[in-house]
């Protein structure tokens, strides 16, 4: 099973929230991640002349998607960029201390003439945020402040 | 009555309800909130989990209060407002709101509806190009990094210094711009590198610019409003809703994270995680402050700069000066800041999240033309129906750290807005309504239709009637730009 989400109706009247699912905590993260840039844009309306790497490392997976959400909120206002896709890798160091995330992000730069933008999100809350590994695998719900 | 909450609600008058600290485990003082009786029958429950939250912060004076535009935010309720003892009591981003002064400012014109009527498509045009908005935009000001530095200490006088706007416009910004203490120091890079790129850019989600009109039948204080330079008259007037965008927000987040670990140190506890917060005078809190400062100043200058370029907007449209079009600022207020005032029962750090300062006649913070009549309160209603001026009171002070609404307030999720109506469809019909949209986004319009919020004249009426603040005017929207 890959990823899924859905954008959530009642718990966030002025922003925007989420659900995301995955049977793997790839899954997951691609799947979180998804919902994050289509908020943005329309994915499929974004070209790929921007490219960047990047690394982040955290004690446990919640604060880990958390601050990998936010570090994309923060790539779109510093380079204004939205994104056409995310290939992400997520790995527990060896010593089981800490959780890493590798990921290449590809997309180009606003161009409302070509895009279908959407929302420009401001940050990623803490409210009600939730992250947890249950049966089927793992969901996760995030509200995005806009 | 039926409430979205289990609590008690005592009845204090017609317009105000009280929920007594016996109602929750560690309220140390009662929550008041302004509301008609429908308008509190149709609050969320979030409303009052959040105020009751907010009464059990340490430090808290008199009353956690919510505004009746109230509704569920992160940690304090949108309309939030409470004063804290600067010595031993808190200070929380939370109750400042991500946009930090996130406000409104209102500009005047000599020019009437049936002069601006003819060229209305090719002003909101030139508008619409002349003040970026949407996902990822970028301000026309290049900013080195020590320029953006003195944004964030200077804030509207930066601008004004550099050619963006007038003197005259400084005393008619709340604290002239400027709030003291800001300092560059605690603000992080990825704050810099998120906002260095953003000066006199509109954002999306609920901002806007809008050219609205005064008609005589919106005048309700003719000789208050003749002050602010409103006549009535089809006067056309223009409105800003924006604030510190990205950088404010990314202010707000870096010392949510700080604040976390802090009150663990402080041994503070709190009912909501995003109610983090730590003692003011702590040095977590005096960072915080210092880096919120930085973030109002940097919003104050925002919305300096996009005045400097509706100003230039209206000259090519209507080939004259902005000064022989009269387009002088009415006022600029804030409604997201924490700031340290004095009251007759002593100084306090008062937190407005969605709530906007309104102090009353001769309150010495008001420039010499305000003094008289109070300080004017801008609030914003949707794009659809309109917005109101009003001037704060003595009441305010006395009953709610001279604090009262800021808007409308929404009723409906943005998910909800755009099943209802396609964004083509309603810039269609607000066209035809005599609304000339502006959007980046159609979904993004889609959201902000005006049936997904609160009715704004019950939202005003209940602070007319409550006594925090009188109306002045309703002004009515002919363009609007949107993110």
């Amino acid at each position: 099973m890959s990823g899924t989400f859905r954008f959530l109706d009642d718990i966030a009247l002025a922003d925007m929230a989420f659900e995301a699912e995955g049977d793997s905590l790839a899954t997951l993260f691609d799947a979180a991640t998804q919902a994050l840039l289509e908020s943005l844009a329309d994915p499929g309306t974004v070209g790929h002349t921007w490219r960047q790497s990047l690394d982040l490392e955290e004690p446990d997976i919640p604060t880990l998607l958390f601050e990998w959400l936010g570090r994309l909120v923060y790539l779109k206002d510093a380079h204004s960029v939205v994104f056409h896709r995310v290939s992400l890798a997520v790995k527990q160091k060896p010593e089981g201390s800490s959780w890493r995330l590798h990921a290449e992000v590809v997309g180009a730069p606003v161009d409302p003439a070509t895009q279908a933008l959407r929302s420009d999100v401001k940050g990623v809350t803490k409210h009600l945020y939730a992250v947890r590994q249950g049966g089927a695998g793992w969901t996760a719900r995030v509200v995005l402040d806009v | 009555m039926k409430l979205h909450t289990d609590m008690q609600v005592n009845r204090i008058h017609d317009y105000l309800w009280e929920i007594p600290p016996s109602e929750k485990p560690g309220m140390l003082v009662p929550a008041r909130i302004y509301a008609s009786a429908p308008i509190l029958a149709a609050m969320d429950r979030g409303v009052f989990d959040q105020v009751t939250n907010v009464a059990c912060l340490p430090g808290i004076q008199r009353y956690a209060l919510c505004m009746p535009d109230g509704h569920w935010g992160y940690g304090f309720p949108i309309g939030g407002v409470a004063a804290f003892d600067p010595e031993d009591g808190v200070i929380s981003p939370g109750g400042v709101g991500y946009d930090i002064n996130c406000g409104m400012r209102l500009i005047r014109t000599d020019l009437s509806l049936s002069e601006v009527q003819p060229k209305l498509d090719l002003l909101m045009t030139e508008l619409f190009r002349r003040v970026p908005s949407g996902v990822g935009s970028r301000g026309f000001v290049n900013l080195t990094r020590r320029d953006f530095r003195d944004v964030m200490e200077q804030g509207a006088a930066w601008c004004i210094a550099k050619g963006y706007g007038w003197d005259e416009d400084l005393e008619r910004i709340e604290e002239r711009g400027c709030l003291p203490g800001a300092d560059p120091a605690h603000v992080t890079d990825y704050a810099v590198e998120r906002g260095i790129n953003q000066l006199g850019t509109l954002g999306s989600g609920n901002h806007y610019l809008e050219v609205q009109v005064l008609s005589d039948k919106g005048l309700f204080d003719r000789s208050t409003a003749a002050v602010m330079g409103l006549t009535g008259r089809d006067q056309i007037v223009i409105m800003v809703h924006c604030g510190s965008r990205g950088f404010g927000h990314q202010v707000a987040s870096d010392y949510l994270k700080v604040f976390e670990k802090a009150m663990r140190r402080y041994g503070i506890s709190v009912n909501d995680q995003q109610l983090a917060c730590a003692p003011f005078r702590s040095p977590e809190g005096q960072d915080y402050f210092a880096a919120m400062n930085c973030a109002a100043n940097t919003a104050f200058a925002n919305r300096q700069v996009i005045t400097h370029q509706i100003r230039e907007a209206f000259e090519m449209v209507f080939g004259e000066s902005a000064h022989r079009l009269g387009m002088h600022l009415v006022y600029d207020v804030a409604h997201n800041i924490a700031k340290v005032e004095r009251y007759p029962d002593g100084e306090w750090l008062v937190h407005r999240k969605g709530a906007t300062r309104a102090f009353g006649p001769g309150s010495s913070e008001l420039p010499d033309c305000y003094r008289a009549i109070g300080q004017p309160v801008i609030c914003g209603g949707s794009m659809e129906t309109g917005s109101y001026l009003l001037v704060g009171t003595d009441r305010a002070a006395l009953e709610t750290f001279g604090s009262t609404m800021h808007g409308s307030g929404r009723t409906m999720s943005r998910a909800q807005a755009k099943r209802h109506v396609r964004g083509e469809q309603l810039q269609r019909d607000m066209k035809q309504r005599g609304i000339l949209v502006k959007a980046v986004s159609m979904s993004g319009l889609a959201e902000e239709a005006g049936f997904a919020y609160k009715n704004i004249s019950e939202v005003v009426e209940t602070v007319d009637r409550a006594g925090i603040t009188k109306k002045v005017a309703e002004l009515k929207p002919i363009g609007n730009i949107k993110g």
